[in-house]
């Protein structure tokens, strides 16, 4: 997916630098569609979907200090 | 009312953005290809969200200056921001296959650098706003040559960084995943 993305950017560059913006602009859309379509695919995890288990913390128990 | 001073502050702080994000562009190749450091997907997902700040900018200078292209630019930063946050949460806390990769420049990883590149874009554009108060007060880019030749040729080299990260990819993931530890053309 990621070759597609990149052939977008380019091509929405290219066609911004020469003045044919809403070709370029229609190349953008698709581009950051497909990006964030990419980046969740990229982060979902098939044990903890979107979750992140590894950055929470639980609470020490009441009474357990002071 | 137009007013050339703030036309000039408009179109240089875009031009300090482009020659920020060309130089960060650059550094990414070089690390890529002089030091062997493989970019992992959500690091090159940051590349194409630079490159999306970058086209605002270039057409900005293309075209005329537009808020609808300033609009684009903070979409792209957002999702800057967005990725590089999510990435940094995923490799905080190191295990296997979920570590910080390549080197740290001054003690930070990338995408904590593209948190702080991020938040610096969107800084930048609220300063920007708030002080010339949008495109009502500006005159056309034209009285300012100079500044335009320099916009239009720091796109031109946004183009073709661009077309340097394209066949970069071809090469890395093909037409499938990207992975950190091979170049799939060149197995």
């Amino acid at each position: 997916m990621m070759t597609p993305i990149f052939a977008l950017t380019f091509a929405a560059l290219l066609l911004a630098w020469l003045g044919r913006g809403r070709i370029a602009l229609g190349a953008l859309l698709a581009m950051l569609a497909l990006s964030i379509g990419l980046f969740l695919f990229e982060v979902h995890s098939r044990d903890y979907g979107f979750r992140m288990p590894w950055i929470q913390v639980s609470m020490p128990a009441a009474g357990g200090e002071g | 009312m137009p007013n050339a001073a703030l036309t000039l502050l408009n179109y240089l702080a875009l031009l300090l953005m482009q020659l920020a994000l060309a130089g960060i562009q650059t550094a990414a190749l070089v690390f890529q290809f002089a030091l062997g450091e493989t970019p992992c997907p959500l690091c090159i997902l940051q590349r194409v969200a630079m490159f999306g700040v970058s086209f605002g900018i270039i057409r900005n200078f293309r075209d005329g200056y537009s808020l609808k292209n300033d609009g684009i630019s903070m979409i792209f930063a957002l999702f800057l921001l967005i990725v590089a946050t999510r990435q940094t949460l995923i490799n905080i806390y190191p295990r296997p296959g979920h570590e910080y990769i390549g080197s740290a420049v001054l003690g930070l990883h990338m995408p904590v650098w593209a948190i702080l590149i991020a938040m610096a874009l969107l800084i930048g554009y609220a300063a920007k706003f708030a002080i010339t108060g949008g495109d009502g007060n500006l005159t056309p880019l034209k009285k300012f040559p100079a500044l335009a030749r320099a916009g239009n040729a720091l796109g031109l080299f946004i183009v073709l960084l661009a077309a340097v990260n394209f066949a970069s990819v071809i090469v890395q993931c093909g037409l499938d995943a990207c992975h950190t530890y091979e170049y799939r053309l060149l197995r």
